[in-house]
């Protein structure tokens, strides 16, 4: 099963379900609560890009890497003071 | 009933759509209507319901269901056979007043058994600027001729009294009366072609089909969500308008054969003219789902009975009367279809069997330009900068985004040769090509958006004005899958020529050619006169993964094409490159890339 093309849910010994890097199974906590809290975040500004990236907003660039091997995760683009976007699966 | 007849009669019916578009395509001078594809065709059941929503801008097929709706409870006990109808009042189902439904009955043997609807991009609507995006407007009642629903053929006959009136009232009546005309004709074409088909099979036959078709996409976008986990999916756009920014909410929830596209969240409604009404953000909600979710289905109301919208009344995504709307198609429109195609990517992006029909983030590169003015044959003129209509594709899971691949509401998208708008308006391009670095960084980039940039050329008047709305440059749109980047904002400029500037030809194949104050613009109504060059750069489509996964050739084959710089190709996907840009330097690009995974974790525990 799977949360994302990173993400996969695993289910551990005792029926616990867990969310883990595709890529290298770093555990990233239960299924039942939001990931990104737990991943490595990098945010900064979109004007770090470059001119083209960047045209006078106040944009961050948030990008949520795995802890483990520092695959990116997911990426955000977001005002200072966004709450993270959650995604998750009902089951 | 017996498959074969039911699959001649799908086919026909798609027929029914496709000739329409090309009669309608036939009759118009439009640029917008025959270069842009700004159209859309499709069929309805008696009742109005959606029976077969065809191509061009798909969010106006569920929002024209609405219209037929609409007019058959107006117009009870007065639909007669060749009647045909016209709305565009966007707090009755339109999208803004410039996006003028036709609506017309088909009847068979004197019974109404099904509609037709269109609608083109009128050349102008008597609004308070050229081309009907009025960046001034702070009340629907200055944006134009608006109608809840009219008949403007009754019994075959035209209304010539209406068509006058509407003609009265634009600035363009010619161009406008041909518009008008142009979607007759497809109707009327659609009409003989449904009355033959009827003819053919008999009503009992054709009725069985077209019902058969609606419960056959109803179980089949069923079967596709029952296969897809249930789930929670956010996505989060922002628009910014004269000072302002605004912010599109979305949290799309699945829980078995059932849909919810939850706006809460949504900044109130604007003051000015980037909001959208009810049935224009219902429409938009349906154009990743048509085209991305279910392409493998009729889309009709079998789709749309399993989706359920929640829209905060008072929000710029369903505003009330009398807010402006009139640039709701470039604004809040597209941030619904791109909030929404972000949430269904995602989606689908959780099932492995699935994953191939999501994308990143599409662009339509929404800095709209009408230019207006006296043409080299000195008439009055208003025309459309098709090169919008460009867009850029988002990138897969399997391949990079289509550069310059159109916009996802509409499968047939296109731009106008340069050298046909150069025939039309007394305008020279100086260069239009793909914009590098725009496309999103990923393991598969997104695709790239247009840039160009023209003058004044053989203008009688020395130049001509031109209206720019949109959503605004600030914020970038077109977010990236599984750790793919967004693709860049879109960049508008215009260059003054420097004074005393005694060039004879003012040549430049780059921006940074070109000599001169650059005013940033985005919003409003502006001179382009003598030899200043108006700029504009469309965003890309988001990326798919990670940056550092992008196969090093692959890299290298964006810098040699234009479409990634060195800088980027370095910065972003850590691949270093010989000086000649010539071949890849391995060793320097592991170091590179293992720098850059070390730079993620370095900030995160810095903070």
């Amino acid at each position: 099963m799977r949360l994302s093309p990173t993400l996969d849910i695993e289910i551990e010994a005792g029926g616990a379900r867990v969310i883990a890097c595709a890529r290298c199974g770093h555990r990233l906590g239960p299924a039942t609560e939001p990931w990104k809290p737990r991943a490595t975040l990098r945010e900064r500004p979109m004007e770090e890009l470059g001119s083209v990236h960047f045209s006078g907003g106040p944009v961050l660039l948030r990008e949520f890497s795995c802890p483990g091997c520092a695959t990116l995760l997911d990426t955000e683009t977001a005002q200072e003071g966004d709450p993270f976007l959650d995604d998750f699966l009902l089951e | 009933m017996d498959p074969i007849t039911f699959e001649i009669i799908r086919h026909r019916l798609f027929r029914v759509i496709e000739e329409g578009v090309i009669t309608l395509k036939h009759v118009s001078g439009s640029e917008i209507t025959c270069e842009g594809h700004d159209l859309m065709v499709a069929l309805h059941r008696a009742d109005g319901s959606l029976l077969l929503a065809g191509i061009g801008y798909l969010h106006h097929t569920p929002s024209a269901a609405e219209a037929c709706k609409h007019i058959v409870r107006r117009f009870a006990g007065e639909i007669d056979e060749d009647d045909v109808f016209l709305l565009n009042d966007p707090y009755t189902a339109a999208h803004h007043t410039s996006d003028i439904y036709l609506i017309s009955p088909i009847h068979h043997e004197g019974r109404l058994v099904a509609w037709s609807s269109s609608f083109v991009h009128v050349n102008d609507i008597g609004a308070t600027n050229p081309g009907g995006f009025c960046p001034d407007a702070t009340e629907i009642y200055v944006e134009g001729f608006s109608s809840p629903g009219i008949k403007l053929i009754a019994r075959g006959e035209l209304r010539q009294d209406l068509l006058d009136t509407i003609c009265n009232m634009v600035r363009s009546p010619a161009l406008v009366a041909l518009d008008l005309k142009s979607m007759i004709a497809c109707h009327n074409v659609a009409k003989e072609r449904m009355q033959a088909l009827y003819g053919k099979y008999g009503a009992a036959t054709v009725d069985e089909a077209c019902g058969a078709l609606i419960e056959q996409s109803d179980r089949r976008f069923g079967e596709r969500l029952e296969e897809l986990p249930d789930g929670r999916w956010q996505s989060r756009q922002r628009l910014h308008c004269r000072g302002e920014d605004y912010l599109v909410a979305l949290t799309m929830t699945k829980e078995g054969g059932r849909l919810t596209f939850d706006f809460n969240g949504t900044s109130e409604q604007s003051r000015y003219a980037i909001n959208s009404p009810y049935w224009a953000t219902w429409g938009a909600i349906f154009s990743p789902i048509f085209s991305v979710l279910c392409p493998d289905m009729v889309w009709n109301e079998g789709l749309t009975r399993r989706v359920t919208m929640v829209a905060p009344e008072g929000s710029i995504i369903n505003s009330r009367r009398p807010a402006p709307i009139s640039v709701s198609t470039i604004a809040t429109v597209p941030m619904v279809n791109w909030s929404s195609l972000h949430c269904i990517s995602k989606m689908l992006a959780s099932s492995p069997q699935h994953e191939r029909y999501a994308t990143a983030v599409w662009d339509g590169g929404y800095n709209a330009v009408f230019m207006f003015g006296r043409d080299q044959r000195g008439n009055f003129t208003i025309g459309y900068m098709t090169d919008v209509f460009g867009g850029a594709g988002g990138a897969r899971s399997y391949a990079d985004g289509v550069d310059v691949g159109g916009d996802i509401p509409n499968p047939i998208t296109r731009t106008a040769n340069v050298e046909t708008t150069e025939a039309r308006l007394p305008l020279r391009y100086l260069f239009r090509r793909r914009v590098r670095d725009a496309g999103g960084a990923g393991r598969y980039r997104g695709g790239a958006g247009i840039e160009y940039a023209v003058m004044p050329h053989d203008a009688p008047d020395g130049g001509l004005r031109f209206v720019m709305t949109g959503k605004g440059t600030r914020f970038p749109t077109s977010e990236g899958i599984g750790g793919g980047y967004v693709g860049s904002p879109p960049h508008c400029f215009l260059v003054h020529a420097p004074q005393g500037d005694d060039e004879p030809d003012r040549l430049g194949t780059a921006l940074d050619e070109l000599a001169g104050e650059r005013e940033a613009i985005a919003w409003g109504e502006f001179p382009l006169m003598g030899r200043d060059v108006l700029y504009v750069g469309s965003s890309g489509g988001g990326g798919w993964g990670d940056p550092l996964m992008r196969e090093p050739d692959a890299v290298l084959g964006d810098v040699r094409g234009g479409l990634t710089s060195v800088h980027d190709a370095g910065e972003i996907y850590g691949v270093v490159l010989d000086a000649k840009a010539t071949r890849v330097d391995v060793a320097a690009t592991d170091a590179r890339r293992d720098a850059i995974r070390a730079a993620r974790g370095v900030a995160a525990a810095a903070a």
